[in-house]
């Protein structure tokens, strides 16, 4: 009881709340740190061969998922840069999956041949990226392994601070199923029926700034 | 002596014969001849290697069997080879011919005696006549009937072949039958005659009162046929079956196009003919629909030989060029072509030899043109002979264009000036107003080769992405150079001829070293393959390897050269360092597109309704900013006609594209030198195939859906929205896209 009216007192004298100690700023972030998503669907997977300075993520689809293609779009915030890999001059890298040329050339492989590989990074730095087999005599694939990589940057001029939220949002994300229409040359119904993509959900890990 | 002589003689003839008994003998074994028939040496040539060359006439019962013989070979080793194709089976003649060779011979003369007095002393010769020959000229040929010569029942029939000679120097051949006396065949042998060469008046309506190279025929009439110039026979001539007047496909003449009294073209043209005197035209704009063959339709045959022949004429004498192609083919000038195409048009055709000329819609259509038959206006298609001889054309999407256009300008205003003069060896330099197409365009002009925008149709000088115009006026930097290669550009601004490229302005070399130059330069270093890809610079290149060849004594003239071509924006001129360039260069480094679709090698596939930034090129310049500009000159002067412009070009030089798929031109100029600008192709493509308005690399997932499908799922899966998707889409969407959000 005394000792609650000390403390009483001894407010009462000071007339406000003694300060706590500053906050010492977050230091400036030199790299990112990312968390894979716990979902077994569709996601975007660390790959092993990241560094701090450049993150780069696979897209892994539900085991057993047979595909056609996928195609997504992110929304990041400014601090992120999207970085365009010199072999493909996209910001998307193919992982072998899907096969993408024609399958039955008439004049045999063409190594200019070209194929459904693009991205680009968008205004309000938006990702866009696609990959798709266009021949559709071709069978669908299995998305449970990786499918596409995308890499990421912190941008050098966004001054973000370790532990920044910087997890980029899903705008969008489709992918072609199996089953698009029993193949026929001249068109059927069923091929306008089902020639159409499917939406599909898309996890993000947690990615900060570090 | 006289006793060896003959010795010698007799023996050359022993070994001549020889030969010919073991053909006739060789033949008879092969061929299983009758007893009545025989083999009768006609020739026996012996070759260099020795061989024995013997035709042998086929004979039934001593007489010639007509069109029927052997040829055998005998080889210096005695073998002989025998050759029977032309060898009658199975002749067999009854009986005995009922007329003699007098009266036969009389039914012969009687028969040629028409066309002329029988002279000297004619032939008549027993012969067996196979019915299938019956034919030969059908009779009364002046009136251009068909007499169908009645053909004997039996295929063999006795007969007799007379061969007569006329006072008009005509020979021909004519057999009877000598049962009937009907005429069974008349062919004249055409050798012996030609048309006589005759040089009449004519009076054109731009050429006034000149002398005519025409011809006179068989019959008596004129023809604007002048068989003075042409060795070789014209291919499209030789479609026409030449009759008995005379009229061969060699040599240079008129013809023109038939109408009925409305002016509706009939399909056929006709030779300017059947004229009783030697005086053509009466200088007069041609109103005398289907009757085009009289005197007033002949004043455009006038107008178009007399050009036909000065061209002729200029070539053969300054260049030593026998015709069109060097090769003396008869030339044609085609005349009063109507159509919505060719009546204010003129055009030369490389496969015909034939130039064709309009007959003109003026006055009718006050827009349209006169005759266009106007000596520089031939003499302008008359150069095609030659552009097109080396495979260059008058391309609409290639810089080629321009030059063969601009050098056939040249040489019409070359020629004009040497026809107007002496005619001597030299060119003179005056008597060409360097204006194309004054004549025929009632007071105004189609082309200036001093100041070319003084139509504003046509460019003063070259630049980057001049290629799509309309190949006339992409012409005219190259006719402006060469005009000033001629006569000089002034040094001061208020001249027609100044040029801001050339600023000093330079002396001209004259009109025949100029004319010698380009001509050794177009013969002898443009060469093409019908392909266009000579560029201007190609061109300028060549005038200086010409000049080097004819003037190496006279550095000048290649300098003069070098600025001429400077001054059009076309190199630099002499000692001058590179200017700026402004180009939309190949960017695309042999890529598929590159490879598939050359034409857009330089031309960019961007998105509609997006912001794009368009590649452009500086060189020669450190400041490489441009100012970008919607459309171009060839927008409303290009042989395309299906490019537009539109968009906005925004404030900080990107260009927002309208939601149109089309081609665009998008035109760059140089911010350090605003002389040098480029005019771009830009094709704007759709890359929203899902249609949800957002322009995302999920859009390719329709262009797979609907890949080389006989149809497309959708025309929206399609860059061009078209009902089809192929590599074609799927190579231009990635393109659009490495342009339009490239690395950064």
């Amino acid at each position: 009881m005394s000792r609650t009216v000390l403390l009483a007192a001894a407010l009462v004298a000071c007339g406000k709340a003694p300060e706590a100690p500053p906050t010492p700023p977050a230091a400036l972030a030199t790299g990112l740190d990312y968390q894979d998503p716990a979902s077994s669907g569709w996601r975007l997977v660390r790959d092993p061969a990241s560094t701090k300075a450049r993150l780069l993520l696979n897209l892994v689809g539900p085991a057993g998922l047979k595909t056609r293609g996928v195609g997504f779009n992110l929304k990041a915030p400014p601090a992120l840069h999207f970085i365009y890999f010199d072999e493909t001059g996209f910001p998307i890298r193919d992982l072998g999956v899907y096969d993408l040329k024609n399958s039955a050339p008439r004049a045999g492989p063409d190594p200019l041949e070209p194929v459904l590989l693009a991205g680009a990074v968008q205004k309000e730095n938006k990702l866009t990226v696609g990959i798709f087999q266009k021949d559709r005599r071709v069978t669908a694939k299995d998305s449970g392994a990786p499918v596409l990589q995308i890499a990421l940057e912190l941008a050098a001029a966004a001054q973000a601070h370790v532990g920044d939220d910087l997890t980029p949002v899903v705008a969008k994300s489709k992918l072609l199923p199996d089953d698009i229409g029993a193949f026929d040359a001249g068109g059927t119904l069923e091929m306008v029926a089902k020639g159409h993509l499917s939406d599909f959900t898309l996890a993000v890990g947690a990615l900060h700034a570090n | 002596m006289r006793t060896e002589a003959l010795a010698v003689f007799l023996l050359s003839v022993a070994a001549a014969a020889a030969p010919a008994d073991r053909a006739a003998s060789a033949v008879r074994s092969a061929a299983a001849l009758s007893t009545r028939e025989g083999l009768s040496a006609r020739s026996t040539l012996l070759s260099a290697q020795g061989t024995a060359i013997v035709q042998l006439a086929h004979t039934y019962d001593g007489y010639r069997v007509l069109g029927s013989h052997a040829v055998a070979q005998v080889l210096p080793g005695g073998t002989v080879r025998t050759s029977t194709q032309e060898l009658l089976q199975n002749v067999s003649v009854a009986g005995e011919p009922f007329l003699k060779p007098d009266a036969a011979l009389a039914l012969a003369i009687d028969r040629v005696s028409p066309l002329g007095t029988p002279v000297g002393s004619p032939t008549i010769e027993r012969i067996v006549f196979p019915a299938q020959l019956t034919g030969g000229l059908p009779e009364g040929v002046f009136d251009r009937r068909l007499v169908v010569h009645a053909r004997p029942a039996a295929p063999y029939v006795w007969a007799y072949q007379a061969n007569l000679e006329l006072a008009n120097h005509r020979v021909f051949s004519v057999i009877v039958d000598g049962n009937t006396g009907q005429i069974l065949r008349n062919t004249e042998i055409r050798e012996s005659f030609a048309p006589i060469a005759s040089r009449g008046t004519g009076l054109g309506m731009y050429a006034g009162a000149v002398p005519v190279d025409a011809s006179q025929l068989a019959d008596g009439t004129y023809a604007l046929y002048d068989t003075t110039r042409g060795t070789l026979p014209n291919p499209w001539l030789e479609r026409f079956t030449p009759d008995d007047s005379g009229w061969t496909p060699v040599g240079m003449q008129a013809w023109f196009e038939a109408h009925d009294s409305r002016g509706k073209p009939l399909g056929s043209a006709f030779l300017f003919q059947q004229n009783p005197v030697n005086d053509w035209g009466d200088g007069q704009p041609f109103t005398a629909w289907s009757n085009e063959n009289g005197q007033n339709g002949q004043t455009a045959g006038v107008d178009a030989l007399y050009g036909t022949a000065a061209a002729w004429d200029f070539f053969k004498i300054i260049f030593g060029r026998d015709g069109f192609d060097g090769r003396g083919t008869t030339a044609v000038a085609a005349v009063l072509q109507t159509g919505p195409l060719l009546a204010d048009n003129a055009f030369f055709s490389p496969f015909l030899n034939v130039i064709f000329l309009g007959a003109g819609s003026y006055p009718g259509n006050p827009d349209g043109l006169a005759s266009v038959t106007d000596l520089e206006i031939v003499a302008h298609e008359w150069v095609h002979a030659i552009t097109f001889g080396n495979q260059l054309i008058s391309s609409d999407e290639s810089e080629e264009g321009g030059i063969v256009e601009g050098t056939c300008d040249f040489f019409s205003q070359i020629i004009e000036a040497w026809a107007a003069g002496p005619r001597t060896a030299v060119i003179p330099d005056t008597g060409t107003d360097w204006l194309v197409g004054k004549g025929i365009t009632h007071g105004g002009f189609l082309r200036s080769l001093v100041k070319p925008s003084r139509n504003p149709r046509v460019p003063d000088g070259w630049y980057g992405g001049i290629a799509p115009l309309e190949p006339h006026s992409k012409g005219g930097p190259i006719g402006r150079a060469l005009y000033f290669l001629a006569q000089g550009a002034s040094g001061n601004p208020a001249d027609e001829s100044y040029s801001p490229f050339l600023p000093q302005g330079m002396a001209g070399i004259g009109n025949d070293a100029a004319a010698r130059i380009w001509y050794k330069a177009v013969v002898e270093h443009l060469f093409g393959d019908l392909n266009g890809k000579n560029s201007f610079a190609d061109a300028r290149a060549a005038g200086i390897a010409a000049s080097l060849e004819l003037y190496p004594d006279d550095p000048a003239k290649t300098v003069a050269v070098e600025n001429a071509f400077a001054a059009v924006n076309v190199g630099d001129a002499h000692g001058a360092p590179p200017h700026t360039l402004v180009l939309f260069a190949d960017f695309r480094d042999g890529d598929w597109i590159n490879r598939a679709h050359d034409f857009y090698s330089n031309r960019q596939v961007l998105p509609r309704n997006e912001t794009v930034a368009p590649r452009i090129t500086v060189l020669n310049n450190a400041n490489t900013a441009v100012t970008w500009s919607l459309g171009g000159l060839s927008l409303w002067n290009g042989a395309n006609q299906f490019t537009t412009s539109g968009g906005v070009i925004n404030p900080d030089g990107t260009w927002t594209t309208p939601n149109e798929s089309s081609w665009h031109a998008i035109t760059a100029t140089s911010v350090a030198d605003p002389k040098q600008f480029a005019e771009g192709r830009a094709f704007l493509i759709n890359i929203d195939m899902d249609t949800d308005l957002e322009q995302d690399a999920i859009d390719m997932g329709g262009i797979a859906v609907s890949w080389f499908l006989g149809a497309a799922l959708n025309p929206a899966h399609s860059v061009f929205t078209a009902p089809f998707v192929d590599d074609t889409d799927v190579a231009y969407f990635v393109d659009a896209y490495r342009s339009t959000w490239p690395a950064k």
